[in-house]
């Protein structure tokens, strides 16, 4: 008999992934209090902040897990927008109400889609993608009640109703964003803690394997899409109550609600809940410090984003995760020994 | 301190994700708002200056020299001298871009007041965000009806802090009357109007050309709104053909109105009048026409020839385009004259304003200006809505010279006090 089967235990925390937890709930903490200490340009700064970081990591998750490389997310950051517009002005509903249903409804518009795009695989794919958010575009760009393709104003006073006063309001507005960051990486980690997230990450490590082991694929990766959906048109929506403008080219805008969240998770780092986070400070420190140069900017994130590619393919975390080994999300396994 | 503050909420996040400390480049702290004996007061400026509507904010730079030079010695404001910083931020031509932007100067950089001009795509984002943050807000270059419909105004009502100067689809339709009149050929019209802010609003069945041709006796053809940068107008050019339209209208960006001419030749549609808003603005535009250039017409809303002089540095129109050409070696654009005058009344209304600390102060001066710019007269107490103010506006043609290309004012009825310089010629 020996005692070596009883000396390791199969453990997924690390000391790392401890000391991050623990790193989080203050980081949280002072975030939620952000109110109390920060100006009001910072607030908004950092709730667009977390709107990109929502979207990175929902696409990360598309993308970098489930094996869906949509080009065409901005289908849904632009349905739950518009969505958001319709029910407030025309249902009259208050945007704290409007926001969820948005949600739901992008979750609902994304079966059907789902079911006809999920026939094209790879590259087709992703340009399937595209064409049904052009196609969502153009069908916007078509209902004048919402100002066709001139776009429309959410009404002053309707954000006004939202709250009491401006620093409530401003406030509320912020902590909805910093929520909306918070839900989606609760449920992106308590997904892959899960049976389905032990797929998924097998679906990413080999398609063909997991498939032989049972898994099924398609409806691993249809929850995916239908989830992402859901919380990517909520997100919208809350983008453009900040906005408080949309049009059909603002709402499905490929550059801002796709190419700038692919760069963000390229650079982070692409299959990891650590490497959106990252591409995203990296991202708008970028922005903070450079966009006044106008296209030389656009140039600088072109050139970061090749080399970032070239020397690190698996992005800053990536590449970090591979030499040092280090996970803050605590999600692989490994095997531990047992102090006795 | 913002700004301070900026790079510790980013910074707390850099240690949660435990990444390098040579990501939170300190590049940020290096400007905190100064507090000097003179008190400044900020302008802020929001401008396409990169992406497809550059061509609005080219002269930026050389129309800010010259305020930003005029106004060296600050303005004077009851008995005190303020320093005037002027902060220009770039909407990318992306309306998403013009409300973040000028949502970073209303609640960053915390301007007394924000201007903006260039198409629905700059002035509306920028006056939504100043509506909502009580900021005042003046706006120009872009047709009141998509600014003031397009926000979802109402005419009763109005908006509290958001003003504007330009001219109207009511002024563009007359003008375009007027020279199509000259020309003396059939009273039948091709439209051609996108599913764009401006082309929605040039085809409105309401506000738009359609009621406005059919009461002067005008048979409008018009094939409903196509999607901006189609390659494909064949359908138009046919149902043209079969109308027998001899004038063709609308309001397009230069590259569909490229395409459209450049298929209108292959498909040898001959019209006599070519009338077109937007498109035809820009020389660099005609130009890349060819000889397809000569003979175009459009609105002008501003040229060397206006017989105004800026309130602010006392230059003649035709001093402001000669010294632009002399500066940049460009030919002079007709936004130059409204970017100006932007400045003009920005500057007048901190002249006159009671109390510059006070928001509303600052309003009051904006509804109480009476100023006569290098556009033309600026008074919101005359305007078709509350809001908004209008400029005069002419209608010309561009005319092949030894020079090069000239846009020459053929059509002035609204505006006679700007002379026509030459005489319509048809196109076939």
């Amino acid at each position: 008999m020996t005692t070596s089967a009883h000396a390791y235990s199969i453990s997924r925390s690390s000391t790392a992934s401890r000391v991050a937890a623990v790193a989080g709930v203050l980081v949280l903490i002072v975030l939620v209090s952000a109110p109390l200490w920060a100006g009001r340009a910072d607030m908004r700064l950092l709730s667009e902040i977390f709107l990109y970081l929502s979207l990175a990591c929902l696409w990360n998750l598309l993308a970098g897990y489930a094996g869906l490389v949509s080009v065409g997310q901005q289908a849904f950051v632009g349905f739950g927008g518009y969505m958001l517009f319709a029910l407030a002005i025309f249902a009259g509903l208050s945007p704290l109400a409007a926001i969820p249903l948005a949600g739901l409804l992008g979750a609902v518009i994304a079966v059907p889609v789902a079911l006809l795009i999920f026939r094209l695989r790879g590259a087709y794919f992703a340009i399937g993608t595209w064409v049904i958010a052009e196609v969502f575009r153009l069908s916007f760009a078509q209902v004048s009640a919402l100002g066709g393709g001139s776009g429309t104003s959410l009404p002053v006073a309707i954000v006004r109703d939202m709250a009491s006063s401006r620093s409530m309001r401003e406030a509320t507005t912020y902590w909805l964003a910093l929520a909306m960051a918070v839900i989606v990486l609760a449920v992106i980690y308590l997904l892959l803690r899960s049976r389905n997230g032990l797929a998924l990450t097998a679906i990413r490590d080999s398609e063909l394997a997991s498939e032989s082991f049972g898994i099924d694929i398609w409806r691993n990766k249809f929850v995916v899409y239908v989830l992402t959906a859901g919380l990517t048109a909520m997100t919208g929506a809350l983008i453009f109550l900040q906005k408080l403008r949309i049009s059909p080219d603002a709402a499905f805008s490929v550059n801002d609600w796709t190419a700038f969240v692919i760069f963000i998770v390229v650079i982070g780092g692409i299959g990891t809940l650590e490497g959106p986070i990252i591409g995203v400070i990296v991202f708008f420190l970028l922005r903070e410090t450079l966009s006044d140069l106008g296209t030389v900017y656009l140039l600088i994130l072109g050139v970061v984003a090749i080399a970032v590619m070239l020397k690190a393919p698996k992005g800053l975390w990536g590449t970090l995760k591979e030499r040092t080994g280090l996970e803050l999300f605590p999600l692989a396994r490994r095997v531990v020994k047992k102090k006795s | 301190m913002t700004h301070l503050r900026k790079t510790l909420g980013i910074s707390r996040r850099t240690f949660l994700a435990g990444a390098s400390a040579g990501l939170a480049a300190p590049a940020i702290l290096t400007r905190t708002r100064a507090y000097a004996a003179n008190p400044v007061i900020k302008i802020g400026h929001v401008s396409p200056r990169t992406g497809p509507l550059a061509g609005f904010a080219e002269a930026d730079d050389y129309v800010l020299a010259g305020i930003r030079q005029a106004l060296a010695g600050g303005i004077e404001n009851n008995g005190k001298t303020y320093q005037v910083e002027i902060i220009s931020k770039d909407s990318q031509s992306n309306p998403n871009r013009a409300a973040e932007v000028a949502s970073e100067l209303l609640l960053g950089e915390e301007v007394d007041l924000i201007v903006a001009a260039s198409t629905p795509d700059t002035t509306n984002p920028v006056s939504d965000q100043a509506e909502l943050n009580e900021v005042p807000c003046i706006t120009t270059d872009c047709p009141w009806q998509p600014y003031f419909f397009g926000r979802n105004g109402d005419p009763q009502t109005g908006f509290d802090y958001t003003y504007h100067f330009f001219w109207g689809l009511e002024d563009v339709i007359n003008a375009f009357l007027d020279l199509w009149q000259q020309s003396g050929v059939a009273k039948t019209v091709g439209g051609l109007f996108p599913n764009d802010a401006d082309g929605n609003a040039w085809g409105d069945e309401i506000h738009g050309f359609p009621p406005a041709l059919a009461g002067e006796g005008y048979a409008l053809t018009d094939p409903g709104r196509y999607q901006p940068l189609t390659d494909d107008f064949s359908s138009q050019i046919s149902a043209f053909k079969e109308a027998g339209c001899d004038i063709i209208t609308g309001n397009m960006i230069p590259p569909d109105f490229a395409t459209f001419w450049a298929q209108s030749a292959q498909q040898g549609f001959t019209p006599k009048v070519v009338t077109i808003g937007k498109a035809l603005l820009f020389p660099s535009v005609i130009e890349s026409l060819g000889d397809r250039g000569d003979g175009l017409t459009s609105e002008i809303w501003w040229s060397p020839n206006h017989p105004f002089s800026s309130s602010l540095t006392g230059v003649s129109s035709k001093e402001l385009a000669d010294g632009y050409m002399a500066a940049s070696g460009r030919p002079w654009t007709q936004p130059i004259g409204f970017k100006h005058a932007l400045f003009e009344v920005a500057t007048d209304v901190i002249r006159r304003s009671a109390d510059l600390e006070d928001p509303n102060a600052i309003l009051e001066a904006i509804q109480k200006t009476k100023l006569s710019t290098v556009v033309g007269p600026v008074d919101w107490s005359n305007g078709p809505v509350r809001n908004v103010t209008k400029t005069p506006l002419v209608a010309g043609q561009w005319q092949k010279g030894p020079n090069g290309f000239d846009l020459v004012i053929t059509a002035n009825r609204s505006a006679p006090f700007i002379a026509t310089t030459g005489e319509l010629k048809l196109l076939s």
